[in-house]
Order: C-alpha cells, then structure tokens, then sequence
C-alpha cells in the first residue's frame, strides 16, 4: 500500500471503528448466550412455566424490544438472565477495550514502513470475521430459538435484529424432545404395559440412535462396495470394462424418484419394510461413489500395485495394504458424503418406515412430525435440530482434512 | 492384465457376499403386520397426522368406541403432515395402505378419481350427511358423490393488534366489517416511515380466496369444465387486492420474496392486521401481543372466507369398510366431536357439536362464527398445480405487469387446458 500517512491513518480509524462494532456485537451476543445457559442450567422450572408464566410472584418489565406496552412476564431464568446485564455489560466493555487497547498498541508498534500490510491484515480478519458471522449465525439463530418459550419464537428485537438471544429463555422445548419431564426419571416412570413402552421409546434419544446406525452402516457399505468397484474399474482388466462403467455412468441420468415404488415394492417383497436395513439397502450401489473412487485410484501408480505382486501379496491383500491406505483421503469424503445424504434422507426413509415401530423412525421423518398443516412448533424442531446437527459436526472437524484434501486431489492431474 | 483362474474365484466370491448379505437380510426382515390381534379381534388400521395432544384424545375416543365395538381394535398411526401424501400413495400403490386415514382436504379428490376410496353412500353416509358444516363437508363432494367426511376443519378470520388501532385513534374493539372501512381504517393504520403497515398477506390462492368469496366469486363453474376466474365478480376482487398494495398502499408487501411474514410482523408490532387461523390463538397470545379476531371484511357478497382442514377417507382395498365407516361416524358424532373441540379447541365440522360447545375465548368464538359463512374451496384432482398457474398470474397483477382481467383471463384459460379438461 503506498497511500500517504494521514489516508493510513484514516484507513485505521475507519478499520478501527469497524472493529469496535463486530467485536461489540460478537461479544454482546456470546455473553448474553454465555448468561443465558448460566440461567437455564442453574434453574427448576415446572414445565409449562415459560410459556404460561404465574401471575404471582412474577416480574413485570416493559418489553422494550418490540417498544409494546404489553407486559412480558419473566420466568425464574429470564430473571436471572436479567440479573446478569449488569455482568454482560461490563464484560462487553471489557472485551471490547481490550482489543481496541491491542490493536493501537501494535499499530503504533508497526514500523512507519510496515504499517500498509498492517492495514491489509486487519481489514482481511476483519472480512474474514463477518464472513464467519454470516456463516455461523444461521446455527446461532437455531440455538437460540431452541431456548425460546413457544409463541415467542418468531419476536425479534426491532432496534437490533441480529440480538436473538432470549430474554425468557427455557428449557422446555428440549424437555418435550426427550420426552423428559420433571419426575419422569428412570426410577419413577417404569412403562405400565407395552404401549406405554413403546411410547416411551419415542422420543429422540431413540431417533437420533436410528439415524445414527443407519447412517453409518449405510456409508460404511457404500465405501467399501464403491472401493471395490472402484479399485476393478480403474486397475483391472475386464472385457467390456469401459461399456459397462459407461452404463454404470448412465444410470446417474436416471432420476432417484424414478425407482422410488419398484424399490418400496422390492422392499416389502423382501419382508424389509419397517427395518432399519430398509433404510440404506437400495442405495448402497452407488454410482457416484464408483466414478469418485475410480478416478481417484487411477492416479496411484500401477507399479505399486505390481511390486506389492512381486512380494507375493494377494489380490485382497494389494486391496487393503496398498489401495486403502492411499485412498484413505477420497474413502473419508465418500463416506461423509454418504454419511450426510443417509442422515438426512427424508422422502424414502418416510415410506419405508413403519409407524408403529419407533425403532425404525429417523431424525429427518421425527422432526417433520413437529411440523402441523398450516403451522411449525419451531422451538422443538429448533432444539431437535441442535440434535441432529452434532454428529455432522464432529464428523466434518475429525474427517475435515482428508475431505478438503479428497475433494481437491484429482481435481488437477499434472 | 490377465485374470488367473484362483484370482476369479476369489473375485466371485467377492461378488457373492453381497448377494449373501440381501439374503441374510430377506430372512430377518419383518413380516406383514397381523391382521388380527392375539385374542381375535380384527384390527383397523387407521393413519392420521394428529399432533401430541390430538393423539391422547384420540385414543381415549378409540377406547370409548371399542367398548361397544368388542370384536375391532383399531390402530391409530401417527404419521407427519409432511409427506403424507407420499407415504400413503406408495403404500397403497403396494397395497400396504391403511384400511382408514385422516388426509389433507386437498387429497380427497385426486384419491377419488384414482379410485382409492370407498363412496360413502353405500355404507349410509346419507343418513347423517346433513348433521356436518357445508363447506367443509363440500371438500368431499366428487363427482356427485360424498368421498369422506370432514373431521377437523378450519378457516381464516382477521386477526388486528388492538394496541395499533389504539394509537391510530380507532377503537381496538371495532375492527373493520366492510372493505371500504377496512380501507379508510388502514390508511390511519400505516405509516411506513416507521415501517408500520395496516395489512400484511400472502399472496396464493388459498389466502386469496377470502377476497374472492367476499365479491362471490367461483372459480370453476358446476359443469366442472369452465373456470370462472375471469367472471367480474373474480376481476373486481382481484382489483381490490391489489388496490390495498399499490393504489392505497396499505398492504406491506409481505408476499414478496424476502419480506416479513404476515405472522412474524403481527407478533412485533409491524402489521396491524393480517388474515390467519385458529391455529395462531395460542401463539399470538403467548407472545404477549395484545390482539382481537375479527370477521373477514364484508364485500358485495357478505363475509366469507376459505375453508381448510382434513377428512377422513376409507380405502377401498379395506376387508372392514362398514366397521371403519362406523367408528368415523362416531369420531364425528355430536357428542363425542363436542368432546374433541372442547378439549381441543377447535372449530367443529358437526353442527350439532355448535350447541354443545361454549368456548371462553371470544377469538376463537369468531372463528366458529366465521365458520359457518365459509365457502367449499375449488374441488380439482390436483391443487397444487390449480396454485402452480393462479400464483404467478397474481404476482403479475400485484406487481403491475398485468391487469386483473389480463392475468386472470390467462389464468382461467390454462386451468380449463391443464386441470379442467383432464379432470373431466
């Protein structure tokens, strides 16, 4: 940057400002967040207090959020959440200070010379920051809905929009998930007969467990049938292998929602329906997965595999000591790929899932039922989505250096 | 590369273990449920798509029924809204369908016309088809013949934030009963400097249908063949919708792609009024908005509004349609649907239900008095695609690309080419 003294240290005010205000907001918000759970965590409330709180013992406060003179009864959380302000104001400011005191003091430190790159350097964190808020507060926005008390899930603070942590927050939208109330502990609410069993299966905890085995399993089998396939397409001689991997290829033309019926007809022919293996079985052939991996294992030296032979390795043996290991990167991606699809399948996971059976319902057909004909109870599918998103998450911080290294090796061939 | 003869029995027997793991799997798959229970009775199966609350109370009423009904059980199945319609086609295409189930209004008549339902006339529907409302008993009228009956219905009404007209110098207990004071009463209402607006909507057809029964406005003519869309009546409604966005502007423009929803506005003190049902009393009222439900603004043609809400059909693969048929007329009898909306809050299809059930909230008594001027919706096989050609025409006149007439003309043509004609 070769712009005079005085424009550097306009550009840095301006950048400066820029900063006060994402790191105001940023912090504002993970507090209040951070207070939030302090409140509900170290809270009892009875079930249906935050939605219908008593009108003794309450405290009234003008909601200045939507400017209404309406009083908005706090429940004990919200009052303790209230008791914090004062906490979160000051750890606000604190924060805040503490960065802008920072950021001078190495501004001044830059030499004269340097201070160009500097200003580069602070407006890309800057960039990059708001780029990480557009990405994150969609899931912010759920974990804070999921807290909300219903009827309020759709109240927004009019003089600040992007302020969505409550200030009545609960914990009953994640009670009425699990199917966890007061006193209902495992001691103390034994099922009655087999109804009140299966009833009581039907919470979350069990749909999440379906989704999870059936998630997995179902990847496991795609990778490890799509490596097999995979390793003959690009390593073997077949008669007639390109003809058959290009109609393989051509299937993928075919739309999914063509063999939906066929393979519900097949599946209940096969005495499936209402299983989990009804879940995953008529997609473990996936085409995709061939071609990924066929393209990926047509990079690995063939004269790897012909020393291995030399060694005296056998063919299964070339496929798991040589092959898998080198394709380690693309296995990961097809598998958390796989992984994602299964997890979220909606459409054939609801018709092949029997009802009746609530060890056959998965996390996509369980949220739908909290949505009604003409209206959603968005704080359960809020809080049941925090849920489901966790497995996705730890799968992508483990696996996501092979998958950024899988979907990008290939891409190139020099 | 040439295959050896111990590589390729090595490489079938790769190929083999899948097809030994399908056949491990055929074996321990589940069978066809029973169509009995272990001490003979015959078992009903009924699918519904009830929420949590709705479900206890149907299986009390269940209980109920098989008290004098010893030699049925019935299975109630809970499935999601979502997708009911999917589930349910595909089982039946397997004939792994229930013998009963609670469906959507908009799904009765593409079941009918595919012949998946039993005519209810044959088990005695005429009997005690007067004792249910008419518009939503309507929905189930195909072809001449009564294909379901209505178990849960529902309609929009207007619902007004009572604090805005308070500031707006408009008593907060009067909300407007014709379109012309809805009009004078939303100019006071708006003031878009504070982004205030005096009505927000959607801009479908089965939200738009309010405006077009208030001027009398059919859409499709009694021969099934003729759509109506381009009547004057239709033309004139269609006008004063969009009069209250770009001529009064009054209106928000919440249809837009992007917008505020009517319902989040309403709750925030954005929009004064907007059109919306039952099903947002609780809502509207845990959020802390001071609110009242008033009747749909009167046209030419008096109030009005839509009818929404399900039916219960009875499949024409069942082994027990009579008994079926049975225990949905006492689900909706006087007495026990009485019991259902007073623990539920609901608007009741029968109408001897009316004089059983008092409710406290003078909002949703609104409801119950919006009921009873509501009109049967247009009756098609496929509603969605009846939606797929209105709704882009609207938006056209909503957003001045074309007149009503123009759009509506359009419209009407396409209905009777793609809708109309196969229907027929």
């Amino acid at each position: 940057m070769t712009s005079s003294a005085p424009t550097r240290v306009l550009l840095f005010c301006l950048l400066l400002i820029g900063l006060i205000l994402i790191s105001t907001g940023l912090c504002s918000q993970m507090l209040r967040l951070g207070s939030m759970l302090l409140a509900v965590s170290t809270t009892t409330e009875a079930p249906a207090a935050a939605e219908l709180p008593p009108i003794t013992d309450q405290t009234v406060v003008k909601n200045s959020a939507t400017s209404s003179e309406i009083p908005i009864l706090l429940t004990p959380a919200g009052r303790r959440m209230e008791a914090f302000n004062p906490a979160v104001s000051f750890f606000k400011f604190l924060l805040t200070a503490a960065l802008v005191f920072w950021v001078v003091a190495r501004w001044l430190r830059t030499p004269i010379i340097l201070r160009g790159e500097f200003l580069k350097t602070m407006f890309l964190y800057e960039a990059l920051m708001v780029g990480v808020i557009v990405v994150l507060f969609p899931f912010f926005w759920m974990v804070c809905t999921s807290f909300k008390p219903s009827g309020t899930e759709l109240k927004i603070n009019i003089s600040n929009p992007f302020d969505v942590v409550p200030t009545n927050p609960t914990l009953n939208n994640f009670k009425k998930v699990l199917k966890i109330e007061p006193g209902n502990t495992a001691s103390d609410a034994k099922p009655q007969n087999k109804e009140d069993a299966e009833e009581q299966k039907k919470n979350f905890g069990t749909y999440f467990l379906n989704s999870l085995i059936v998630a997995s399993t179902a990847a496991f089998f795609v990778t490890l049938f799509a490596s097999m396939a995979g390793y003959v397409f690009a390593k073997k001689e077949l008669p007639y292998k390109s003809t058959m991997f290009g109609i393989f290829m051509a299937t993928m033309m075919i739309p999914g929602m063509m063999f939906m019926v066929p393979q519900f007809f097949m599946i209940c022919k096969m005495g499936l329906f209402g299983t989990k293996w009804a879940m995953f079985l008529p997609h473990l052939a996936s085409v995709f997965g061939v071609f990924m991996l066929k393209q990926f294992m047509e990079t690995i030296p063939s004269s790897l595999i012909e020393a291995a032979r030399i060694d005296g390795a056998s063919e299964w043996q070339i496929f798991r000591i040589v092959i898998i290991p080198l394709s380690m990167p693309i296995l990961l991606t097809l598998f958390l790929l796989t992984f994602l699809f299964h997890w979220s399948n909606f459409l054939w996971q609801l018709i092949v899932t029997d009802f009746q059976e609530p060890l056959s319902i998965t996390l996509p057909v369980a949220l739908s039922l909290f949505r009604g004909q003409y209206t959603s109870d968005l704080g359960l599918i809020m809080s049941a989505s925090c849920f489901s998103v966790v497995p996705i998450v730890i799968l992508f911080l483990i696996a996501q250096r092979y998958f950024i290294e899988g979907m990008t090796q290939g891409a190139v061939k020099e | 590369m040439i295959i050896k003869p111990n590589l390729l029995s090595r490489l079938l027997l790769l190929f083999a273990l899948p097809l030994l793991f399908v056949s491990f799997l055929t074996l321990v798959g589940c069978g066809h449920r029973e169509e009995k229970t272990a001490d003979g009775r015959i078992i009903l199966n009924f699918w519904h798509t009830y929420g949590d609350q709705e479900e206890m109370i149907l299986k009390e009423i269940i209980k109920d029924w098989e008290k004098s009904n010893a030699s049925y059980t019935v299975q109630a199945t809970r499935l999601p809204f979502d997708g009911h319609k999917a589930k349910l086609k595909t089982a039946l295409t397997v004939e792994r369908g229930p013998d009963m189930a609670r469906v959507d209004w908009s799904f009765v008549c593409e079941l009918a016309r595919k012949n998946a339902l039993v005519d209810l006339a044959a088990l005695g529907f005429d009997k005690i088809r007067d004792q249910y409302l008419a518009a939503p008993l309507g929905t189930n009228f195909i072809d001449g013949k009564y294909f379901g009956l209505p178990d849960q219905t529902t309609c929009v009404a207007l619902f007004y934030n009572k604090k805005m007209f308070r500031e707006a110098g408009l008593n907060p207990d009067a909300p407007p009963k014709t379109w012309d004071e809805f009009i004078e009463q939303g100019k006071k209402l708006t003031d878009p400097t504070q982004g205030r607006f005096a009505f927000a909507m959607d801009n479908t057809l089965w939200w738009t249908l309010p405006f077009f029964n208030t001027f009398g406005a059919k859409i499709i003519a009694s021969d099934g063949v003729t759509c109506l869309l381009d009547s004057k009546e239709a033309i004139a409604a269609m006008d004063l919708k969009s009069s209250l966005y770009n001529t009064h502007k009054i209106e928000a423009g919440s249809w837009r792609a992007g917008s505020i929803s009517p319902d989040s506005g309403f709750v925030n003190g954005k929009y004064a009024m907007i059109f919306s049902g039952p099903w947002n009393l609780p809502k509207f009222t845990n959020s802390g908005i001071e609110f009242g439900v008033g009747l749909i603004p009167a046209g030419p043609a008096g109030t009005s509004t839509n009818v929404g809400g399900t039916n219960v059909v009875i499949f024409n693969t069942s082994k027990n349609q009579q008994a079926c048929f049975d225990f949905l007329t006492y689900f909706t009898s006087a007495e026990v649907h009485a019991r259902w909306c007073k623990a539920l809050n609901q608007i009741p299809v029968n109408l001897k239900s009316y004089d059983l059930v008092k409710y406290d909230d003078p909002n949703l008594m609104k409801f119950l008095e919006q009921m009873k001027s509501a009109v049967a919706n247009p009756i098609v096989t496929h509603s969605d695609v009846l939606e797929d050609i209105i709704n882009p025409e609207m938006e056209a006149i909503m957003t001045g690309q074309k007149t009503s007439m123009e759009a509506l003309k359009n419209a009407a043509r396409k209905i009777e080419k793609k809708v109309l004609r196969r229907d027929s």
